[in-house]
């Protein structure tokens, strides 16, 4: 039985593909869709390599939709991995499966307004630049009231930043979305590199991933041939693996440690992107965001090529799983 | 000579109110909708006083969407000469007409969408907060294939603000949004307070609506009364700058209007300034003019092409 029906907006990119792949095997998550944005790669590529996660998967009832080519105000920023653009035959096979009509934002809220009707709220895992979250919700008032949390990774507290001195790429991307979803009302779980940066993976983690069929393969050569490591800034061999936490954190919280905050974010200067969090109660604000601060390293790596694991495991419950709902 | 079509992006609105009536009896214009944002009041409102607005044009064929119900990032501000349910003292009947099913910004996804596969252009006429606009733009840039121009009223470039210093109502409310469509490489047409300060509603003329308008007479006279602003010493004469029925007088009538062309830079960050708009009369920006920037209005011709139209009410006694 799923207790969370999730959409999942993103912008895949390498890490994105792990926290889909994650939510498709992981059977407390109902995906009801994935909501791609530009981010990490241009809008088409990171629609393409949506599609592509999806057939490789084998959940062709997940739809994919497109949605905003670009931040509501700034300036379009990639990823440092932009290069990647749409992930290469070679790495990650082609399929059939291609975008739905809708788009992502009338996606959005259309999903919103069918959860208010059935009286169960969904959850947004925002795992890209939030510009289809807000624009969704600059439109409608009931939007809000449709979604139960936005767990984002997002945001840069004592760590600092990755993509600027201050600045954590996805809010970078679009500070401005990020101010919206912030101020929206919606409870907002916030996954900062504080967090992701605690649970490092090596070669030896990635390998494991080939336990898990062809997605778990493609996962594989995607972490090996793009090093995440930084020995110089974490101190031991591994990258991070950000987007996967936010999946991780509704699978177990309890691997989880939080805390309820007021969250800004600059949206304009040298530091637009950067992420303060008022731990300390400085400022007269009431808290937005409920900030992951540590996780259980073992228990989410752990977590993490398990779930991989069951997209090898071919037993038919799991591969018809969600489609006899479609 | 085919009508040319026309969405309206407003938020009635007095002036809103009139520019609708006066566009409601031209032929020369096709209406394909109405869609009303957050802005001289609540979207609740703006919708309301729309369908409300039809009725008493009698056109309850153009249909009305609603728009987005705030602005991008700022909250909500209201206009301050509009009354407290955006008709003045006018109280309409309860609108039979219903808003329809499908948003504004869908509408004009699918309107501009449609136009540019059939590589047609619609007019967009903008007579309030860009919100709608800017983000039915963002959420597919493609639209700008279907648009033919946006004719807006919003901004103040020589002539200072009206509701802060620096600013004007409409951009004001919502500058992320008009940012976004300066910035959207539509060509634009600006009917900006530099205009409109041109053309003021004087009471003389409002006993001349009065007496032309037929059956729409009584609450077209009594809203534009209310729009006095008796503010001599800012306007030079009473009355009340007849801001949004300008760019329906534009497409109407473009003979009577002068333009500039320059390069429309909107101010969204600096609080002192918030939604200022400035015009690059001169080059220093280096980039090239974005926009028609209406500087000279025959007013008086303005006002008797409105007599003219509005006239057409007691002609059109079955309407």
């Amino acid at each position: 039985m799923s207790l969370h029906k999730v959409i999942i907006d993103a912008d895949p990119g390498v890490d994105d593909a792990a926290a889909i792949l994650m939510a498709l095997a992981s059977p407390e998550i109902e995906v009801l869709g994935l909501t791609i944005v530009a981010g990490n790669v241009a809008l088409e590529h990171s629609v393409a390599n949506a599609c592509k996660l999806i057939g490789l998967s084998g959940r062709l009832d997940v739809p994919v939709h497109a949605g905003a080519g670009g931040p509501l105000l700034r300036d379009q920023v990639y990823g440092t991995y932009a290069r990647i653009g749409s992930f290469d035959d070679t790495l990650v096979k082609p399929g059939s499966v291609v975008p739905a009509k809708e788009n992502a934002i009338q996606f959005i809220v259309r999903s919103a307004r069918a959860a208010i009707a059935v009286g169960e709220q969904i959850t947004l895992c925002a795992i890209g630049p939030m510009t289809n979250i807000a624009l969704a919700l600059i439109q409608h008032p009931d939007v809000a009231r449709g979604i139960r949390q936005i767990v984002a990774m997002g945001g840069a507290f004592t760590a600092l930043g990755h993509r600027t001195p201050w600045a954590e790429f996805n809010i970078y991307a679009d500070p401005h979305a990020a101010d919206i979803v912030l101020q929206s009302g919606v409870p907002v779980v916030l996954m900062p590199l504080d967090v992701t940066f605690q649970a490092l993976f090596t070669t030896d983690h990635f390998e494991r991933f080939r336990a898990g069929g062809e997605a778990g393969a493609a996962l594989y050569t995607l972490f090996s041939t793009f090093d995440r490591s930084d020995e110089q800034r974490f101190g031991r061999p591994g990258g991070p693996i950000h987007d996967a936490m936010t999946i991780a954190w509704l699978v177990r919280p309890d691997l989880f440690t939080s805390r309820e905050t007021f969250v800004g974010v600059q949206v304009t200067g040298l530091t637009k992107g950067y992420t303060y969090a008022d731990f300390y109660k400085k400022l007269d604000r009431s808290a937005n965001a409920t900030v992951v601060t540590d996780v259980d390293e073992t228990g989410f790596i752990e977590l993490l090529i398990e779930r991989i694991a069951r997209h090898g495991d071919t037993a038919p419950d799991r591969k018809t799983q969600g489609v006899s709902r479609a | 000579m085919n009508p040319i079509p026309i969405i309206v992006d407003c938020d009635p609105g007095i002036d809103d109110t009139i520019a609708l009536l006066a566009a409601f009896v031209s032929p020369e214009l096709n209406i394909l909708g109405i869609t009303p944002v957050c802005g001289n009041q609540p979207l609740e409102r703006t919708v309301r006083n729309a369908l409300q607005v039809c009725e008493l044009g009698g056109r309850t064929d153009i249909p009305v969407y609603a728009g987005c119900f705030r602005p991008m990032l700022r909250e909500p501000i209201h206009g301050q000469f509009h009354g407290s349910t955006g008709l003045g003292h006018t109280t309409l009947p309860e609108p039979k007409k219903t808003v329809e099913t499908m948003s504004a910004v869908d509408f004009l996804l699918e309107a501009f969408g449609a136009a540019a596969e059939k590589g047609e252009r619609i007019t967009l006429c903008c007579l309030g907060p860009l919100t709608n606009v800017a983000v039915a733009l963002r959420m597919k840039p493609q639209l700008v294939d279907g648009i033919e121009r946006i004719v807006m009223m919003g901004g103040a470039y020589r002539e200072p603000g009206n509701r802060t210093m620096t600013s004007e109502f409409n951009v004001l409310a919502d500058p992320h949004a008009a940012h976004v469509v300066f910035s959207s490489g539509v060509p634009i047409v600006a009917l900006a307070l530099d205009a409109t300060h041109q053309v003021m509603l004087r009471p003389e003329h409002v006993a001349e609506f009065f007496r032309v308008s037929g059956r729409i007479s009584e609450t077209l006279a009594a809203l534009m009364a209310f729009w006095d602003r008796n503010d001599v010493r800012r306007y030079g004469s009473r009355g009340g700058p007849l801001h949004d029925p300008l760019v329906i007088a534009y497409l109407l009538a473009p003979d009577l209007f002068q333009t500039e062309k320059a390069h429309i830079f909107v101010e969204y960050e600096s609080e002192l300034c918030m939604g200022q708009t400035i015009a690059d009369w001169y080059g220093k920006s280096g980039q090239a003019p974005n926009a028609d920037i209406v500087t000279k209005v025959d007013a008086d011709g303005v006002i008797a092409l409105f007599l003219e139209r509005l006239g057409r009410y007691a002609e059109k006694a079955a309407a």
